[in-house]
């Protein structure tokens, strides 16, 4: 058999380099705009399009699925070519999904800024983008099983099958958590509510992080690590048992984001449970990594690119041990809703998904390009203000989180709260967000940095676009020897081992989703909750486009500190109409779960006007806006109809008495403030938003629960 | 002699300490707090760029006196680079522990295919990370069994009983030692200046949001005039403020304050009777003459 020519596809790998680029520098810097915000509300320059709420998901998204995301796609382009021996299968879907990925992020950059938002974090996009991106995945796939068909290598190397399984796993999260009722064209309603809806966000906002920031990552290691180090990987063996019990586990491990909410216990345990046992498959993808430096790490004192390496590693390490210990409830209960979490995701985000990135670029763009970095010097000095921008940016929210998390649950002797006012511990951690802001400032740079000597490295080199290669073609299927292992069978069945990823994958999640939607006593009703008015209705949906949720939780968690400053703890029943659920992950500043009545409708209009007014020191920014803006309410009549559509019990034909009913109980909203002397039209969005405040949490505030 | 000098140094700045930190500083103190964490980290960059510098100065310096000794460039680059240390044989616990091979063995458990020139190695897991596995997975259906099969473990609700019945005993326990307990019904008028103080601090903090700085009423009421919406003695004030008037927005602060900072603010509102601050609110409620505290004869 003669050895066959091809060509590597070089020109799209560097697209997607160029990309991640770009995209990285532009999630950054909103990044460490909304970090200043914190401690600067007036970072917001006036102005609603840029302020927190609505820019912090523009962050979210755009490190996640803009840096990371394009990251994958260059690491995945690079990787798979050569570890299959086969150019890429269609230039044309590979040029598709190129496009179609940007246009994403550009539809999010558009959208996010002017509120069109579904609330669930990290997939805030609303429904036409959803689409959008469940097309763009699959050509993806498509593109990428092309090139598995017509391989030139018999059996498949560990990288690709966490590829594939990031491919599956990916879909069938980001598909069962778009399900979603359109009400507009922008606008659209969760099918779950309440509990449900809650399970199934976080059984994907906790899987995002599992199939998008880790295993493509691993796979990603998988390749580059060894070629850059050039020492055969640890163990083979390693590297099936981490596999399969990493996609395994991981899955079942969503709930340990809902510890001490009204989700069902038995869910919340094994949220625990699994997320303990994720510790061992996790290291086994560290440990498989450092030990392949073994006998060459006198290579890493020498090689920045391996220097990135091993630190992205071993914050993967850090990361995945942190995990687990913050799923127990005891650790839980202090930790949630702080700073402590952004500091956990940022070791992982900065240090493992960061730092592989900048080694992988640092390594391929100058052999795409045939030629030497430009300058290693740069590179080690961005290795070091990375590494210490890490460092800047994680000690202080550590600090600040044990700080917010011990306050906020401290006693006096005589039983009170010793913060009784949420405000207070807000201000005592605001010097550690300055100190964080100079950690990412310094990260940032670094990346900038970066930027200018790969792009001095490109403009010295030329690009490869077409690299040659040759290898043998496949022998027929019936020459090949028998295998030594059924799992070396396995590697040379894409499909099979596809299908074998998703069966492993859906047994978690068929066994956490399913009993929490059909068996009605994991949702016990409350029978004095009733639908939101129409006017309250349109007011929550002002506090999902203003991005409330995203500072501002609201589940009272069943502590002796949070009834005595909350009030009593949240019920499960009391969410049954919320779609979506609107809980939070982040308490920068107090629940609101009752905040229903407790203080005047002249209170609220003057603190959103300027939260100054009524807690001096306050960091939240100003909704002046809110003033001014009419509220739309052509949109009432849609949103009755697709809530009843999805089973909140509105009468037949409610939606045309829907806007009488808004105006009437707006009315008496403006005629209550007109008392404080406060002149408001009544149809200004402010009258909505107190409307939906002052109802939140008041269904079971004043009789006892009824459950049946 | 210079002994002395430092201690009274020392001797004079403690002494003046109490005064400096009284004077008034016309920067706000969380201006200051920012300055001062500014300053850590300055220095701490700043030490940073100094060891650096130490770094590259020493270099320099050995460069220079290596010259001058007459050693050659070549001699003085190897010079310069640290000394490889002999790799001592690890020993056998550490090698086990880690399952490690030899290096020199790693041939032999060299697989025979490659990716793209990446090889495999045979190397079994490690036996610590196979009991970390083990453990783990111990540990999970031990946890899943004390809180679901056996019912050892409390659920949070339980949990949540648990905790509050506790911490009732323990305020209990507090409150009996101590003379901390007074109610609307034991709540007392006093005009002791340190009494006022304290509620005087409590009204900036938790009141004058609403009901202005000087109590002339914004949002709220004015406390100074006589008309009173929930009752004007020093009962009603007391229990107005512990309870709130929720549907009016008067918020409960019975969580927030204790029943002294409560009788203290309730006390300190009463000593405004009569102050009449500038652009107050106008008057709510019924008017009550009856007061303990009579106001001065208008002038």
């Amino acid at each position: 058999m003669q050895p066959e020519k091809f060509y590597y596809d070089n020109k799209i790998v560097r697209n997607f380099g160029i990309a991640t680029v770009v995209w990285g520098i532009i999630g950054m810097t909103v990044g460490l705009i909304i970090a200043m915000q914190l401690y600067h509300p007036a970072m917001n320059m006036g102005n609603q399009y840029t302020t927190f709420g609505r820019i912090r998901p523009l962050h979210t998204n755009a490190v996640i699925f803009a840096f990371v995301g394009n990251a994958i796609f260059m690491g995945v382009y690079y990787s798979l070519q050569r570890l299959l021996k086969a150019r890429m299968f269609s230039d044309t879907l590979s040029w598709i999904h190129f496009w179609g990925w940007q246009l994403i992020i550009i539809g999010a950059v558009i959208t996010l800024p002017l509120g069109l938002t579904t609330s669930h974090e990290y997939a805030e996009l609303e429904w036409p983008i959803d689409i959008a991106i469940t097309i763009i995945w699959l050509v993806f796939g498509f593109n990428m099983f092309g090139t598995i068909f017509k391989r030139r290598e018999r059996h498949l190397y560990v990288a690709i099958w966490f590829y594939i399984a990031t491919f599956v796993t990916v879909a069938v999260l980001h598909i069962v958590n778009s399900v979603e009722l359109p009400v507009s064209a922008w606008k659209s309603y969760y099918v779950f509510a309440g509990v449900q809806d809650a399970l199934v966000q976080w059984w994907y906002g906790h899987n995002a992080v599992a199939f998008f920031l880790t295993t493509p990552y691993l796979g990603m290691m998988y390749y580059f690590l060894p070629k850059m180090a050039n020492r055969p990987i640890y163990s083979y063996k390693l590297s099936i048992l981490h596999f399969w019990a990493l996609i395994f586990i991981y899955i079942w491990a969503g709930p340990h984001h809902l510890l001490y909410t009204p989700l069902p216990g038995w869910a919340q345990s094994l949220g625990v449970a699994f997320s303990i046992m994720l510790i061992a498959p996790s290291w086994g993808g560290m440990i498989n990594g450092l030990l392949t430096l073994r006998g060459a790490w006198d290579k890493v004192r020498d090689d920045v690119v391996l220097k990135f390496m091993v630190v992205g590693l071993t914050a993967y390490g850090m990361a995945t041990f942190e995990g687990p210990m913050l799923a127990l409830k005891q650790i839980n209960a202090v930790a949630h809703f702080t700073d402590w979490i952004i500091a956990h995701v940022h070791v992982g985000a900065l240090g493992w998904n960061g730092f592989l990135t900048f080694a992988i670029l640092y390594w391929l763009i100058p052999r795409i390009y045939k030629t030497e970095l430009f300058s290693k010097k740069l590179a080690s000095f961005h290795f070091w203000i990375g590494t210490l921008g890490i460092l800047f940016y994680v000690v202080p929210m550590y600090w600040s989180g044990f700080t917010q998390g011990l306050m906020l649950k401290e006693f006096t002797p005589e039983g009170m709260l010793k913060y009784p006012n949420f405000l207070e511990t807000t201000l005592r951690i605001l010097p550690m967000h300055v100190m964080r802001s100079i950690g990412g400032g310094m990260y940032l740079f670094g990346v900038l940095v970066m930027t200018y000597n790969l792009t001095r490295t490109m403009l010295q080199g030329k690009l490869v676009a077409n690299e040659a290669a040759q290898a043998m073609p496949l022998e027929p299927i019936d020459s090949v020897a028998k295998e030594s292992s059924w799992h070396r069978t396995l590697e040379r069945k894409p499909i099979q081992l596809m299908v074998a990823a998703l069966l492993v994958i859906l047994v978690g999640t068929f066994v956490e989703l399913m009993p929490t939607m059909t068996i009605s006593s994991n949702v016990p009703t409350i029978a004095s909750v009733k639908p939101y008015t129409p006017l309250e209705l349109q007011g929550r949906d002002l506090y999902i486009r203003e991005g409330c949720s995203n500072c501002h939780s609201q589940t009272i968690r069943p502590f002796r500190s949070e009834t005595e400053r909350y009030g009593e703890y949240s019920k499960a029943g009391e969410f049954v109409y919320d779609h979506p659920f609107l809980w939070g992950s982040k308490r920068t500043g107090p629940d609101l779960a009752r905040i229903g009545g407790k203080y005047g409708n002249a209170w609220h209009y003057n603190h959103l006007m300027d939260p100054r007014l009524m807690s001096p020191g306050s960091i939240m920014p100003n909704y002046d806006w809110l003033l001014t803006q009419t509220l739309d309410t052509t949109s009432t009549i849609p949103k009755i109809n697709a809530m009843r559509k999805l089973g909140v019990p509105y009468a037949v034909g409610y939606e045309k008495v829907a806007n009488r009913d808004l105006d009437k109980q707006a009315q008496g909203i403006a005629d209550n403030l007109y008392l404080d002397h406060i002149k408001v039209a009544s149809n200004k969005e402010i009258i909505a938003i107190i409307a939906y405040l002052q109802r939140m949490g008041t269904d079971i505030k004043a009789s006892k629960t009824i459950t049946k | 002699m210079k002994y002395q000098r430092v201690v009274f140094l020392f001797i004079f700045l403690f002494i003046m300490q109490p005064a400096m930190a009284a004077n008034d500083s016309l920067i706000p103190g969380d201006v200051q707090n920012y300055i001062g964490y500014g300053a850590i980290v300055f220095t701490l960059l700043l030490f940073l760029v100094v060891m650096l510098v130490l770094l590259r100065t020493f270099k320099v310096l050995t460069r220079i006196i290596l010259k001058s000794e007459g050693y050659t460039e070549e001699q003085i680059v190897t010079e310069m680079k640290p000394v490889k240390k002999e790799k001592k044989p690890k020993n056998d616990v550490w090698i086990k522990l880690l399952s490690l091979k030899p290096l020199s063995e790693e041939k032999e458990i060299l697989i025979a295919h490659e990716y793209d020139g990446i090889q495999e190695l045979n190397n079994p897991t490690p036996a610590w990370f196979m009991v970390l596995f083990y453990g783990t997975i111990a540990f999970a259906v031990g946890y899943m069994l004390i809180y679901h099969v056996f019912g050892i473990g409390q659920l949070q609700d339980a949990e949540y009983k648990t905790e509050v019945a506790l911490a009732e005993i323990a305020k209990k326990a507090y409150l009996s030692k101590s003379a901390n307990r007074v109610d609307e019904s034991t709540v007392k008028l006093v005009s002791d200046p340190g009494v006022l103080a304290s509620g005087s601090v409590i009204f900036k903090q938790t009141c004058a949001a609403c009901h202005g700085d000087h109590a002339q009423g914004v949002v709220g009421p004015n406390l100074t005039d006589e008309y009173w919406l929930h009752g004007g003695n020093i009962g009603d004030v007391f229990k107005t403020i512990k309870y709130g008037v929720l549907s009016k927005g008067m918020p409960t602060w019975e969580k927030q304050l204790t029943p002294k900072q409560i009788s203290d603010v309730a006390n300190y509102i009463k000593s405004l009777h009569g102050t009449n601050p500038a652009n107050p609110k106008e008057a709510q409620g019924t008017k009550e003459t009856d007061n303990a505290v009579i106001p001065l004869k208008k002038a």
